[in-house]
């Protein structure tokens, strides 16, 4: 019988495969916040399965857990039989819209990507008083959250790139448009296409992204293929700073968030510590890292969708750093010290930064 | 289910405590075994009083209620055959004390095992019987299976720890068994008796464990062996070797050949390897023990022996034996996971009888398990969607049963009987042992209200 949606036509193997043995829920970010088992992995892929099954069917019951994941893959991470279900769940999501299925929330992001530039459907970006659109070997691409949410953090990379006699200039850039694959919709040609021109146009060799969710769409997503046709080198910022001899040092405590494009997604783990260390002598490990991070519970819409848990699993990742009396909380990600500020409890004493603002922090005290 | 049971429901947990959404239908229809049915709806109880009120309801409405944890069971304990109430305990999840002077814990049911693990760290200390399902496994579901572990030969099962539990009874009364004294021959010992009793009896709402310090050093070996009968017989031999060691585990040759097919690790395909770990105090300590163990693989022709010289070492050792259950979950779409265990002396037999068994109904049946106790785990692939296959292991977990008590042993050392392993009590006990549970079973929940359908309790 040819399966009726794509998910099963995709994943219909590796969903079966998932044994139940629910190790998932030690890392699910989503039920540890919840303690509830149908927002958990293996609650999501025995809902699948029955309606491969037939048994139920596929849609608006289904939307509060379906939607419910910030495609974190610490499920992944720790699953025996190696189901992938970020990817499950980002294929089902599009059949889910297909069928008219959907959060409004991720409709929302849709509609305001067809109308606007930016995910927050802002019309006048911030300017960042920094050269735009020249010829220059380098790009700072800011991404949404840089530019219209955390201004001061992008503000700080600016001055630090500065600081750091680099030449580079700004595009007039528009949404990089990867999240819409994860919500249920397809990467927007139109602004891809957009980025790709303004980009060649300035003749960089480098595009250093401010946010991890750009920095691997343009490296994975084929619709940017393109760009590294063309040899153009796509680097985090984390990455990016590797290359420098950063003259600063703090004696405060120390500790970092991995986000989970930059971690689990892409296995970057090691760069953004040996930088920090590099500045920080007290640094020291939350009892969850590496492949093993809470997520920030901001990525996959649900920060959207579903905010009043996206900031309690926040809640979760900070109570780690309380445990290790860390003063510092770093993180590489825009959209992850977004959610960490907002979910930060006044007693709670720490100061959170991305790393290039921390650095360039040091940098204008020591000055 | 009734309007009027919900909306009673509702009152005693509140609106944000109960369930009747489809996808908490769904994921509340499964453990971690192949069998399924749907309950009527879930509540998330917080106190023992609230487990109470729902227990006197249910018991008034003649209402199926299941009492769940993380739901890591293999035999179907926490599937609402009768559909029903679950009572999903997780939330109640807090360590009431950990009292060192006592050697003690105090936990709520819905306390995560490796979260036990996690708080008696700073102390030095450890409760010992690790199940598998460790990170994400209550202590409430590990009490009710009675779950063992990895050290189950060296540090005994779950109930060797229970000292008291309270607990609700079906018609909601709630009552204290055990004591907090380490010794206690008071009464008849109601605590073992709720221990293992897979939510048929009572709800646990409360545990008393008794804790231990942790050994700080461990020696790790590895021996392959030719031939089945070599490694049984050194299993045996380690036993007058006067070693306990603190982890006795074997690997069948199925379990190799997929691990080499499935992962990097080179393994030798012979016909088993036995893993060996003894722990203590000093290293000498724990050397000492590992050598003795080694001179028992010499002297039973042992193809080859490694013995690890550091942590990493032994992280290398452990690897093959780690990576059983993922890389067989892998291979096809279904799997049973037996846990038939049998007196040590009869390993080598059982692991014969299992491969006698695999070829009978041809079938792919990879074993590894727990040489150091008797508890194997012989792995059943199948493809759940050939429903010719399906019978054919169902023919063969049935002469898996009947192999385990013709050599002496239990249907089931440490996953439970459920509703998989229901059909074959009786092969293991007699009529009148099974009057007697039966008669146990009609004293405490004469309405049978507590996970009905499980552990052939029904006359």
């Amino acid at each position: 019988m040819e399966a009726k949606y794509d998910f099963a036509r995709k994943y219909r193997e590796q969903i079966l495969k998932c044994s139940k043995c629910g190790f998932c829920q030690a890392a699910c970010p989503v039920y540890g916040s919840t303690i509830r088992p149908a927002l958990n992995a293996r609650g999501k892929m025995l809902i699948l399965k029955e309606v491969m099954d037939g048994e139920i069917e596929l849609n608006d019951a289904l939307i509060e857990t379906l939607f419910q994941c910030t495609t974190c893959a610490s499920c992944f991470e720790n699953c025996p039989s190696g189901v992938n279900v970020p990817e499950i769940i980002k294929q089902v999501r599009k059949d889910m819209v297909h069928i008219g299925s959907c959060h409004p929330a991720f409709e929302g992001m849709n509609a305001v990507l067809k109308k606007h530039t930016n995910i927050y459907a802002e019309d006048e970006p911030e300017d960042f008083e920094r050269p735009r659109n020249q010829k220059a070997d380098i790009i700072y691409f800011i991404g949404c959250v840089g530019s219209y949410r955390e201004e001061e953090a992008t503000m700080a990379a600016l001055d630090l790139l500065d600081r750091l006699g680099v030449d580079y200039t700004l595009i007039d850039e528009v949404c990089c448009s990867g999240v819409l694959e994860d919500v249920g919709y397809q990467i927007n040609a139109d602004l891809v296409k957009i980025n790709i021109e303004r980009i060649l146009a300035t003749g960089a060799r480098k595009v250093i992204t401010g946010c991890p969710y750009c920095w691997r769409t343009f490296k994975t997503r084929s619709a940017y293929a393109e760009l590294l046709n063309r040899g153009v080198e796509i680097l985090h910022m984390t990455e990016f700073l590797t290359e420098f001899n950063l003259d600063v040092r703090t004696e405060k405590r120390v500790t970092y968030h991995d986000p989970c494009d930059l971690g689990r997604h892409c296995g970057v783990y090691e760069q953004p510590r040996a930088t920090i260390r590099k500045i920080a002598p007290n640094f020291v490990e939350m009892p969850s890292n590496r492949e093993n991070a809470l997520c920030c519970g901001a990525g996959g819409g649900v920060r959207g969708a579903f905010a009043k848990n996206s900031i309690a699993m926040a809640r979760r990742r900070l109570k780690e750093a309380e445990e290790v009396d860390a003063e510092v909380v770093l993180t590489a990600c825009n959209s992850c010290i977004h959610n960490l500020s907002n979910a930060k409890l006044r007693k709670q004493k720490f100061k959170i930064y991305t790393t290039t603002e921390f650095i360039n922090k040091l940098m204008e005290e020591n000055s | 289910m009734h309007a009027k049971i919900k909306t009673a429901l509702i009152d005693i947990v509140g609106e944000e405590n109960f369930t009747d959404d489809l996808i908490d239908l769904v994921s509340y229809s499964y453990d971690g075994s192949q069998h399924k049915h749907r309950p009527n709806c879930a509540v998330w109880p917080d106190t023992p009083q609230r487990v109470s009120e729902i227990l006197m309801l249910a018991n008034a409405e003649r209402v199926p209620v299941i009492a769940r944890g993380a739901g890591t069971s293999l035999s179907g304990m926490a599937v609402p055959a009768k559909g029903g109430i679950v009572l999903d305990l997780s939330h109640m999840n807090k360590i009431l004390k950990i009292s060192i002077e006592d050697r003690l814990a105090v936990v709520q049911p819905g306390v995560v095992y490796a979260d036990l693990e996690k708080a008696l760290v700073p102390y030095g200390f450890f409760f010992p019987p690790d199940p598998a399902s460790g990170k994400v496994a209550t202590l409430g579901g590990n009490v009710a299976t009675n779950a063992g572990g990895l050290k189950g030969a060296k540090y005994g099962t779950t109930r060797d720890y229970v000292l008291g539990i309270q607990v609700v009874l079906p018609d909601g009364r709630i009552m204290r068994t055990g004591s907090k004294a380490m010794k206690s021959v008071s009464g008849y010992d109601l605590t073992r008796l709720f221990v293992g009793s897979e939510g048929t009896l009572g709800v646990v709402t409360e545990i008393t464990l008794k804790i231990n310090p942790k050994p700080t050093a461990t020696s790790t070996a590895l021996a392959t062996f030719d031939k089945l009968d070599d490694a049984g017989r050194a299993v045996s031999r380690i036993m007058y070797s006067g070693i306990i060691p603190s982890a006795l585990e074997i690997l069948g040759r199925h379990t190799i050949l997929a691990i080499n097919q499935d992962t990097d690790l080179n393994l030798p395909e012979v016909d088993a390897m036995i893993l060996v770990e003894t722990d203590g105090y000093t290293q000498a300590e724990t050397d000492y023990q590992i050598q003795k163990v080694v001179d028992v693989f010499v002297e039973n022709n042992a193809t080859e022996i490694k013995r690890a010289e550091t942590e990493e070492e032994a992280v290398e050792l452990w690897a093959a034996r780690k990576s059983a259950y993922g890389v067989l979950a892998r291979i096809r779409t279904h799997f049973v996971l037996e846990d038939v265990t049998v007196p040590m002396g009869n390993i080598a037999d059982l692991l014969k009888g299992i491969e006698a068994i695999a070829k009978a109904h041809n079938l792919q049946i990879a074993t590894f398990g727990h040489a150091g106790d008797g508890n194997l785990h012989p792995q059943i692939l199948y493809d759940g969607y050939d429903p010719d296959e399906v019978k054919r292991v169902e023919a063969a977990s049935a002469d898996l049963f009947r192999l385990a008590i013709d050599l002496e042993g239990t249907l089931t050392g440490e996953h439970g009987i459920g509703l998989s392993k229901a059909p074959f009590m009786s092969l293991e006990h007699d009529p009148v042992a099974m009057e007697v549970m039966q008669t146990i079973k009609q004293t405490f929940d004469p309405n049978n209200i507590l996970n009905p359908g499980k552990m052939a309790l029904e006359r």
